[in-house]
């Protein structure tokens, strides 16, 4: 009520002689949170009630009824309106409708004019080539914001398997922050571990049964090795965005709700040193992406390193 | 200003009801499309072929052998080490050029270079790894050729250099069988052979006795001991002939039938940033170079490996000792030669390298290293004889595939050799694939 009584202050005593403060709209409040969302929403909603305050009552002052009677009645249009607001401007609503011709004011109440749109989302489907002997599958797709910032993507929790001195799934996506759990579901000990920096890490052994634990920070590919079995090789690819996919076996993949807006459309296989990159906008609700080709010119892996970053040879030991 | 901002605030409103700046976290879209992906059975290849190529420059001091002119002794090859003035990962030597004496085939192969520099192409090597899917089985082949033009040198050379079959035959066990040809499994240097997993070029002073490629069947199992970090490991093979390489070794088949045995247990540390490597190696069996059985060879040997972080230390210790045959001729893979002598030889090698910390997309690699050896050994009737040997290079690594290699041999007769300049400068380029 204290911010309330100080607006009116401000926007029904003298009119000031400087300039209002924060002329530019949206306000520049990092958004890294939902708590930072929330704050975010109830400042612009009092700073959206501040401006038409002061905006109606300086035209009110200077005559102008239509742009204050405007000004006031998207004021009183607002969803849960204070009282106390409405019990001040709707006189001067009246009375600047009236002088101004035309009988409109507006009820507190619930009205659509200020009401946060509920965002549209949209589904982008693909298609992507490449991949040598490989085929396209499993590349790793995702959108990021081209206009705005990308949003931070939420974590999550997923699991890699070593099974059949394999791992499974061989290529996974994540979005940063996710962890990962390597569980051993063979009858044989591994130890797996990644050079791939910054993302390097090792697992040390762990027996049959056990799993651990890695969260990736960092965005990028992350190669898959195992300190005992030099067959086995996979890969985490981490992206910095929510809207993400891997892409079927036969190269299609589909994102659903992402909202409206200009993304970068990135496309990553475990062929690819880099991920090809391409625009597209998203202003309707089914929107198909130009068809991607990935790069495959990462160089084979021609030996498979230990976690020391040694050289072994896959013939020799077990 | 007021005229500024009420525009200013109308056009906004739209952008007032969905906020801009950096986005809140939001949910993981496509998580139900997002549980990875693993190809097909059908899509993944049984086999893979890979290899490299090796070429190089080299120079070496002198006439590029460890014969000195003036030294009358015979065998020449009994009075100093021929393996020293080596130019390349196989070890083969600038010259053999023993000044027209009688040497008895301790002898390397050779580039025939002498004392000029030159360019070599050292080695086409081609992998073929067969895995049939679903199956606990491999079949390997590793192919060879090594050109030799100057007319000076050894001969071109295309060899089989292993072919074997292994098979895993447990899922809950570390073990494996191979048989066929394959790799040693006396000591570690065999591990880094090839120019393309090699560190350096040149091989140590002691490769000769350990790095051979033998015939017949091995076992390797490991036990792992999770609560110590740990495991123990045997390799053990029963084969044709022992571990010395070719140029030593008369052929793959046996003269005598009876096998050669050899071992080697491992103990392993493996903790987070470091990693603890120990070995134990012995050998026993005929010598394979004339048909007595009872002629034996031995061997006996210890290495070490330590990676702590950027640094690795490699160690390895070897004791030779060959009986006297009791019958000419001695063929080995140079020639049929007169003697059999018996002979006795230890030496060692210390290594210790430093990776330095490159990791961009070119130069995607880059290390520094020196390595010691000390070999001392003779033939039965002739002096030991104590040789040495500073080792200096760095290498480089150019987008995963290509490596650049230079390095310096500093070759030392201690004592029961003649003093000569065969000093080395080589260099090596590898492009593999």
């Amino acid at each position: 009520m204290g911010t309330v009584t100080w607006m009116l202050a401000l926007a029904l005593g003298a009119a000031p002689a400087r300039e209002w403060p924060g002329a530019e709209v949206p306000l520049p409040l990092a958004v890294r949170t939902p708590e930072d969302l929330a704050f975010k929403a109830v400042v612009e909603r009092r700073y959206l009630e501040f401006n038409l305050l002061s905006s109606g009552k300086l035209a009110y002052d200077r005559g102008d009824m239509a742009t204050a009677a405007d000004r006031f009645e998207r004021l009183l249009a607002l969803k849960d309106l204070s009282p106390d607001v409405v019990a001040v401007v709707r006189p001067l609503a009246e009375e600047a409708r009236r002088r101004a011709g035309g009988s409109r004011v507006a009820e507190p109440g619930p009205a659509v004019i200020a009401e946060p749109p509920q965002p549209v989302l949209a589904t982008v489907k693909g298609q992507v080539a490449g991949g040598g002997a490989l085929g396209p599958g499993g590349t790793v797709v995702w959108l990021t914001r081209a206009d705005a910032p990308t949003p931070r993507p939420k974590s999550i929790e997923r699991t890699v398997v070593q099974r059949g001195k394999q791992f499974i799934p061989r290529v996974l996506a994540v979005p940063v922050g996710a962890t990962v759990h390597f569980r051993n579901d063979d009858e044989v000990f591994h130890n797996v571990f990644s050079l791939s920096r910054p993302n390097d890490f090792d697992l040390g052994l762990y027996r049959s049964g056990d799993a651990r634990d890695r969260t990736f920070r960092t965005p990028g590919p992350v190669s898959l090795l195992c300190n005992i079995h030099t067959s086995m090789v996979g890969y985490v690819y981490v992206v910095d965005s929510p809207y993400y996919v891997q892409a079927d076996e036969g190269g299609s993949w589909t994102i659903k709700n992402v909202p409206f807006g200009d993304y970068q459309l990135h496309a990553w296989h475990e062929t690819s040193l880099e991920p090809v990159r391409r625009g597209v906008s998203v202003q309707a609700e089914a929107v198909t992406a130009p068809r991607l080709t990935v790069n495959s010119d990462r160089p084979p892996m021609t030996f498979v390193p230990d976690k020391a970053g040694k050289p072994r040879q896959t013939q020799l030991g077990y | 200003m007021t005229r500024v901002l009420v525009p200013c605030l109308l056009a906004a409103l739209p952008a007032l009801a969905q906020p801009a700046g950096p986005e809140p976290e939001v949910g993981d879209h496509g998580s139900s499309e997002s549980a990875g992906y693993t190809p097909p059975q059908a899509t993944q290849a049984p086999f893979r072929v890979s290899g490299y190529v090796d070429v190089g420059w080299a120079k070496a001091q002198g006439n590029g052998s460890s014969f000195v002119p003036g030294d009358t002794r015979l065998p020449a090859d009994y009075y100093v080490d021929p393996f020293a003035p080596a130019v390349n990962s196989r070890g083969d030597v600038a010259s053999l050029d023993a000044g027209g004496r009688f040497v008895n085939g301790f002898l390397p192969y050779t580039v025939g270079a002498g004392g000029k520099g030159t360019f070599l192409l050292n080695v086409a090597s081609i992998d073929l790894q067969v895995s049939p899917s679903g199956l606990p089985v491999l079949v390997f082949i590793r192919g060879q050729a090594l050109p030799r033009w100057n007319g000076n040198g050894s001969e071109t050379r295309f060899l089989l250099q292993q072919a074997f079959g292994r098979v895993s035959p447990f899922s809950s066990q570390e073990l494996s069988i191979s048989a066929g040809r394959f790799d040693s499994v006396f000591g570690i240097e065999y591990l880094e052979n090839e120019s393309n997993l090699r560190l350096g070029i040149t091989p140590s002073l002691i490769a000769r006795y350990t790095t051979g490629h033998p015939l017949g069947i091995k076992l390797f199992y490991r036990f792992q001991l999770p609560s110590i970090a740990s495991a123990i490991s045997i390799n053990a093979a029963a084969t044709n002939h022992g571990s010395q390489v070719e140029s030593l070794q008369a052929e793959t088949l046996s003269f005598t039938g009876v096998p050669v045995g050899s071992t080697r247990l491992g103990y392993e540390l493996s903790l987070l940033g470091t990693e603890l490597k120990l070995g134990v190696s012995g050998l026993y069996g005929p010598r394979n170079d004339q048909p007595d059985p009872g002629v034996t060879q031995r061997q006996l040997g210890f290495d070490a490996r330590v990676f702590v972080g950027p640094f690795s230390v490699w160690a390895e210790y070897v004791d030779v000792d060959e009986e006297p045959a009791t019958a000419p001729p001695k063929p080995t893979g140079t020639g049929v030669y007169t003697i059999a002598s018996g002979f006795r030889a230890h030496g060692f090698y210390v290594q210790l390298a430093y990776a330095l910390p490159v990791h961009g997309r070119v130069l995607s690699g880059a290390s520094l290293y020196g390595r010691y050896d000390r070999r001392k050994g003779g033939f039965d009737g002739t002096p030991e004889l104590l040789t040495s040997r500073w080792t200096v290079g760095g290498r480089l690594e150019l987008w995963s595939v290509l490596q650049l290699k230079a390095e310096v041999l500093f070759n030392r007769e201690n004592a029961g050799a003649p003093t000569v300049d065969n000093d080395v400068f080589t260099t090596s380029a590898v492009f593999s694939f």
